[in-house]
């Protein structure tokens, strides 16, 4: 039986969403079904069964399976994951509970903060001592460790971290303290420092491993009854795990590390955007996934998206940095926002609108759901808006009642402000984009771009309603709604070429560097990366360098494509270098050399030629209604035409202001917005946009420093 | 112009992310722990009158009623008609600015449309700026090291190269502190573009409407919450740990005026300078007064100008509080770092639900050690680690939390990596937390060690660390709240011998400094405490099974790790005296 199809499965906290492609004619199948939470697997064989039976010997005919999954991140959240120990070197057990002994909030006297996820009395300290060079001051203690051990036999320990200083320069004794656990605590689960996280500052290292040990086990024994589940039902080949980068794993090497699926999920999201990006041929995106609770932003540039190693998990205020754990591990470098549908509005002691970051969720949800909400939301203030149908809602599944809205945002926020309810909800809808485009400033910023170079794909089932708003505050110049928006992360599985990354740190001044060394460097890194990927494709490599002045801490990527063997090469990579500091900063630093951080390859295969099914309309589709909605802040309502969007023919043309209705969500662009129907079936709108003319920088700053030149 | 209530909440996140902006360009780019790591330091955002609109979310506490006076002072020097694209202004004048020589100000105008609608202004808290380096020893600001007038650091965008030929003469390491400088000068440039883009972008012509609108609702906000405080005199008087090799006492008099909407903060009537580096400029002492009647009463309210105005603070010229040129300075956290608490202890009784007890680790512990590696470069780190934080009417304290300053500690494998040095040990510390209803929070010892450099040259390293000085039967112990008892530890030893904190000492290869920092004084009567909330500190190891008992009254069978409830009964009910009430700072 050939094998054509490939399988993405994505299991969130509500919805477990399935897509099927058959490569041999680009047939899409999707399926959406509710996750067992406290089985998810269930529900993956639950959805296969659900889609068997329109595609007959699914399984067999699968070629690929590629997986993400919530499940690690909701272990941490609910505390269900193993008792862990912890092994540290002894005076230092400590580390784990001290963090970094910094108020979050600097106003707050009452702060919380989360738990430590090892408790004292199972933190264990044993002598041993490697100093910053990587030399042994104190070698390893083994009879401490195994009565380590012991303790933790008693306590019926499941799993054990090992964290000692310095490990990321030589990591020997924490693999002899992994040798002896293994024997003293056969079936005990074991996470090494050095393995999880090689890099100085042990509370990040400590904490990303202890998590690493916590959700070892629970995340070991789904993927293999995942693995058994799908072979017993006929699943020969392989099955790949999206990591939070983006980057797809074997089991095997999820099940080592697994702290690293944490936000696989929401990864998925990434990579569908960057395969619109892709067709589209727009090189910097930004992907905006609006819900109901949150809204998570990513940029893509050149088909990449940010990624970060400063995530926290289990935060306490989950929007405010430091207050939950730090997890160490390449994360795409998502912006996540408290503002969704369900996100309350209320008046506060100032009498000044907020909005979320605390949300109606679906239950009670919003006012208009009539399922006891009685609080404002988004929802609410997009209703009274006009930008949501009330009978159209889930494609009409759902009744939305408006004026359940009304009098939420009438009573709640028009009488204390003075404003009329249209004005309050006006007043909702432009804060929460506002919100969300106050914090995309800061993270657009922190990459490096400027928004007008940046295209949005939006998606989510508040996406596409507040898309246009947002990009037009960003100045976001072009709009991206993609189609199935509602299983967009399945689709972002099977779009996602298979892909790994690898990187190695060299910390020496580029001057000093041997090219050849380089050179060899990455071929070294580029065959390990190749390895992993599946025989027969050859694969593309993209190499980097991270640069910075020697000295600081952040690095810039900096592309360096080709071998790294004629004399300008350094010379190029440093003018490349200072260029993009400057464009950051406003100037340069050339009073310090430039240092080689480290290199990094990213190998991946050609993506996949992944084919969606086209709108089908001969003709462009006339509007199906008109009413009345809010178009611009001051004015009131005006009758704008409203289209449904299956209807639309490839290459119609829309000029705002004008609604786009589908199943999963609602489109809405402003007075002047060109929406264009693509022959993929995305709705992709010019925006107009009023930048301002002056260019970011100018005269009054303190410019490049070239006058700084040491005496 | 008019601005609606949506508009103003829109513009007002918006100047708070765009010194946040600054913040992150600053880090990024920052050459030492002291910026990276310590988090010490502010950007602060200022319309054309000189009124401070935002701050950046990371920073120290103490800078926060600074920033507007320092840009005050360099507008006075510098009026605005006088003031070019391209400037930017320095000094680290303690008394213009934030009131030791180590930190340095860099002030920017903000230009649109050929009129300054703004400034931006980013402290640094330095590794060096040459002199004695830190240590509370100095008799005078000329021993401290370099100052530098408020000068035009850039004209026109030209630097004025003869500040940093000055600097890099004088500092011990220069590279890595004008590497900062220019670190401040990148956050400064982020704030400005950002500034410029929002107006751009809401067809502002400049600040005003939004900068009165922002400031007055901090300051309505704040007002209302000092009026719901009865009106009335509330004094205090705190007699300081003895600074070593000072023979003079320091004696903080406080008076704390509550009338109608506004507070008057009174100080008269305490030490005159004195001959340690320990003296507070006015800015300082502002600056740590006014931080915790905001944080006391209205702490969720954006601060800026507006957060100061309510409270007037008086503090006669001369004394500690108030210091004159050439004081000695480096050290004066040793008495700001305790004002929020002074004002607390004065307060406790009017808003006993919204003071913390003491914090075992206030005022700051800092560590420095300077000397040369194995290859003959010089190093100078910076280290800091906490004391237990207080316990509240609503919590235990946390383990280590740095309080009232906020800086992060640097992590070991930083210093390590820095310096010729090894910790031996860093772990928390049982029964060091104020025993109370709510516990303080335990606090930790710490020890290093001295590697041998293997040359002469790289031999001895010089050290200095700096405590808090308070002990358990000195005059100023770290207080327990409204029956709580007070926090335990705190000591300084050099190969196991008690030494003075503050002071540089040699060290050399295989000495070891050890040090404790207390825990948090406790709140409410530790008799109160739930048994099982004992029993669960006993099993973290918190607190000693012994201590459980005399603490707490509370038996414990250590077998079965269970309370005795009898045991407990008759020792919590039997006992007279019960535990001694805690001493408010008098």
């Amino acid at each position: 039986m050939t094998t054509s199809y490939r399988l993405g499965i994505d299991i969130g906290g509500t919805f477990s969403d399935f897509a099927v492609v058959d490569d041999a004619d680009g047939t899409i199948r999707v399926e959406k079904t509710l996750t067992s939470a406290h089985a998810p697997e269930e529900s993956v064989m639950r959805g296969i069964g659900n889609l068997a039976g329109a595609v007959p010997d699914l399984l067999a005919r699968t070629g690929e399976v590629i997986h993400a999954t919530t499940l690690v991140t909701n272990v941490i959240l609910e505390r269900k994951g193993a008792k862990t120990g912890l092994i540290a070197t002894e005076g230092f057990r400590d580390i784990l509970e001290l963090a970094r002994e910094v108020r979050y909030d600097i106003y707050d006297m009452f702060i919380r903060l989360p738990e430590p996820m090892v408790p004292r009395r199972r933190r264990i300290g044993v002598p041993e001592r490697v100093l910053a060079d990587g030399s042994v001051l104190v070698p390893l203690d083994e009879t401490t460790v195994r009565r380590a051990a012991a303790v933790f036999r008693d306590e019926d320990v499941a799993a054990v971290a090992v964290s000692f200083l310095h490990s990321y320069r030589n990591g020997a004794h924490e693999r002899r303290a992994a040798e002896i656990l293994r024997e003293e605590l056969p079936g005990v689960t074991v996470s090494l420092s050095h393995e999880v996280h090689p890099e100085p500052k042990e509370y990040e290292r400590t904490s990303t491993t202890v998590i690493d040990a916590y959700v070892k086990a629970v995340a070991e024994g789904y993927l293999e009854r995942l693995a058994e589940g799908l072979a017993k039902r006929g699943y020969r080949e392989r099955l790949f795990i999206m990591l939070s980068n983006g980057g797809t794993a074997t089991v095997e090497t999820a099940k080592r590390v697994p702290v690293q699926i944490v936000e696989s999920g929401p990864a998925a999201g990434v990579e569908a955007a960057a395969y619109f990006g892709r067709l589209l041929g727009l090189d910097n995106l930004l992907s905006f996934d609006m819900g109901g609770t949150t809204a998570k932003l990513c940029i893509i540039e050149n088909g990449r998206a940010a990624r970060t190693r400063t995530y926290e998990v289990d935060r306490v205020h989950r929007f405010k940095a430091g207050s939950g754990l730090p997890a160490a591990v390449p994360v795409y470098d998502l912006l996540e926002i408290g503002a969704g549908g369900g996100s309350i509005a209320r008046v506060d002691d100032l009498g000044l609108i907020q909005v979320g970051p605390d949300s109606a969720g679906s239950a009670p949800g919003p006012a208009c759901y009539d399922l006891g909400g009685t609080a404002p939301t988004v929802t609410d203030a997009d209703l009274v808006l006009g930008y949501l149908n009330p009978d159209y809602f889930l494609g009409g599944r759902m009744r939305l009642d408006r004026g359940a809205a009304e009098r939420a945002v009438a009573g709640h926020l028009a009488v204390e402000t003075g404003l009329t309810t249209l004005e309050a909800a006006a007043g909702v809808h432009e804060i929460v984009n506002e919100n969300m485009a106050s914090a995309a400033q800061v993270y657009v910023a922190e990459k490096g771009k400027a928004p007008p170079e940046l295209s949005m794909v939006a998606f989510g089932g508040a996406g596409p309603v507040h898309a246009a708003g947002l990009a037009r505050k960003l100045g976001c110049p072009r709009l991206v709604i993609p189609p199935h928006s509602g299983v967009m992360s399945s689709l972002g599985l099977l779009a996602a070429p298979v892909a790994f990354e690898r990187s190695r740190a060299v910390r020496r001044i580029l001057k000093a560097v041997d090219l050849e060394s380089v050179e060899s460097g990455f071929r070294e890194i580029e065959s390990e990366a190749g390895e992993l990927m599946p025989d027969g494709v050859a694969p593309i490599v993209r190499r980097s360098v991270d640069l910075r002045y020697s000295g600081q801490d952040y690095p810039l990527e900096i592309e360096a494509a080709g071998p790294c063997d004629a004399p300008s090469t350094k010379l190029d990579w440093e003018t490349r270098f200072e260029a993009a500091y400057h464009g950051l900063y406003g100037k340069v630093d050339d009073d310090n050399p430039v240092e080689l951080a480290s290199i990094r390859v990213h190998v991946s295969q050609p993506p996949p030629a992944l084919e969606i099914a086209r709108p089908a309309a001969e003709s462009d589709a006339p509007p199906k209604a008109s009413r009345e909605i809010h178009v611009s802040a001051g004015s009131g309502m005006e009758r704008v035409a409203v289209y449904e969007r299956t209807a639309l023919r490839i290459g119609q043309e829309i000029v705002g202001p004008a609604v786009i209705e589908e199943r999963e969500s609602t489109t809405v662009i402003g007075p002047g917005d060109r929406l264009k129907v693509d022959p993929l079936g995305c709705l992709v709108v010019d925006l107009v946009i009023q930048r301002p003319t002056a260019a970011a920088g100018g005269a009054d700053e303190t410019p490049v420093s070239a006058t700084f030149g040491r005496k | 112009m008019q601005l609606d209530p949506v508009t103003i909440q829109i513009l007002w996140n918006r100047l708070i992310t765009i010194v946040d902006e600054a913040a992150t360009g600053l880090m990024r780019t920052a050459y030492t722990p002291s910026v990276k790591e310590y988090h010490d330091f502010c950007c602060a955002l200022f319309d054309a009158n000189a009124r401070m609109l935002s701050h950046s979310t990371v920073t120290t506490a103490g800078f926060l009623g600074i920033v507007p006076e320092v840009l005050r002072n360099f507008i006075a020097k510098h009026p605005p008609e006088t003031l070019r694209p391209g400037d930017a202004i320095i000094t680290n004048d303690p008394w213009i600015a934030s009131g030791h020589l180590i930190d340095i100000s860099i002030a920017a105008p903000i230009f649109h449309r050929d009129r300054i609608v703004g400034y931006t202004l980013c402290i640094v808290h330095h590794l060096d700026m040459g002199g004695r380096m830190s240590t509370l020893e100095s008799k005078d600001m000329y021993e401290e090291g370099l100052k530098i007038p408020i000068l035009k650091l850039f004209d026109e965008g030209r630097l004025n190269e003869t500040v940093f030929d000055f600097m890099r003469a004088n500092i011990r390491v220069p590279d890595k502190v004008l590497g900062d400088v220019r670190a401040q000068l990148v956050a400064n440039n982020v704030c400005s573009r950002g500034l410029k883009a929002l107006l751009e972008e809401y067809r502002l012509d400049g600040l005003e409407t939004l900068g009165a609108e922002v400031i007055h609702r901090t300051e309505s906000s704040l007002r209302r919450k000092i009026a719901a405080l009865p009106d009335g005199s509330y004094r205090n008087v705190a007699v300081l740990p003895k600074i070593p090799g000072c023979d003079d006492d320091v004696v903080v008099k406080i008076e704390v005026r509550v009338d109608g909407d506004g507070v008057t903060v009174d100080y008269s009537g305490s030490s005159g300078e004195v001959g340690a580096a320990i003296n507070c400029s006015y800015n300082m002492t502002r600056s740590y007064t006014a931080y915790p009647v905001k944080l006391a009463l209205d702490p969720h309210v954006p601060n800026n100008d507006g957060g100061l105005r309510p409270i007037t603070v008086i503090a006669p010229e001369g004394t500690v509080v108030n210091s004159r040129p050439p004081a000695a300075t480096w050290g004066r956290t040793m008495i700001s770092h305790l004002f929020p608490e002074i004002v607390f202890a004065t307060m406790e009784n009017i808003m006993p639900e919204s003071v913390l007890a003491s914090n075992g680790g206030s005022p700051a512990n800092e560590v420095y050690l300077h000397g040369r590696h194995r290859d003959g470069r010089s190093f100078l780190a910076i280290a800091q680690h906490s004391g237990g934080f207080g316990a509240s009417a609503r919590h235990d304290g946390y383990p280590c939390l740095c309080f009232p300053n906020n800086t992060r500690n640097i992590p070991i494998e930083v210093t390590e990596n820095e310096a010729r040095m090894y910790y031996v040990r860093k772990e928390l510390r049982t029964d060091s937390g104020g025993p109370g209803r709510n516990r303080g929070g335990v606090g930790q010892e710490v020890e290093f060690a001295i590697l041998d450099g293997g040359t002469e040259l790289a031999r001895d390293v010089e050290s200095s660390v700096r405590l808090s000085g308070r002990t358990e039967d000195g005059t100023f112990p770290v207080f327990g709240r409204l029956g709580g008892r007070n926090g335990r530890g705190s000591g300084l030893w050099h190969n196991g011998d008690p030494v003075d904190h503050g002071v540089y000492r040699r060290l050399a290869p295989g000495d070891r400094m050890r040090f404790v920092l207390s825990g948090g004084g406790g709140y409410g009567d530790p008799f109160e405490r739930d048994p099982e909330r004992v029993l669960a500190d006993v099993e973290q190891g918190y607190v000693s099974i012994e201590r459980a008992e005399e603490d707490y009254g509370v038996v414990i069978d250590a077998a079965g790790m269970t309370v005795d409830t009898e045991a407990t009964r008759l020792l919590r009910t039997g006992r007279t005296g019960r535990a001694g009430r805690a001493e408010p700072a008098q």
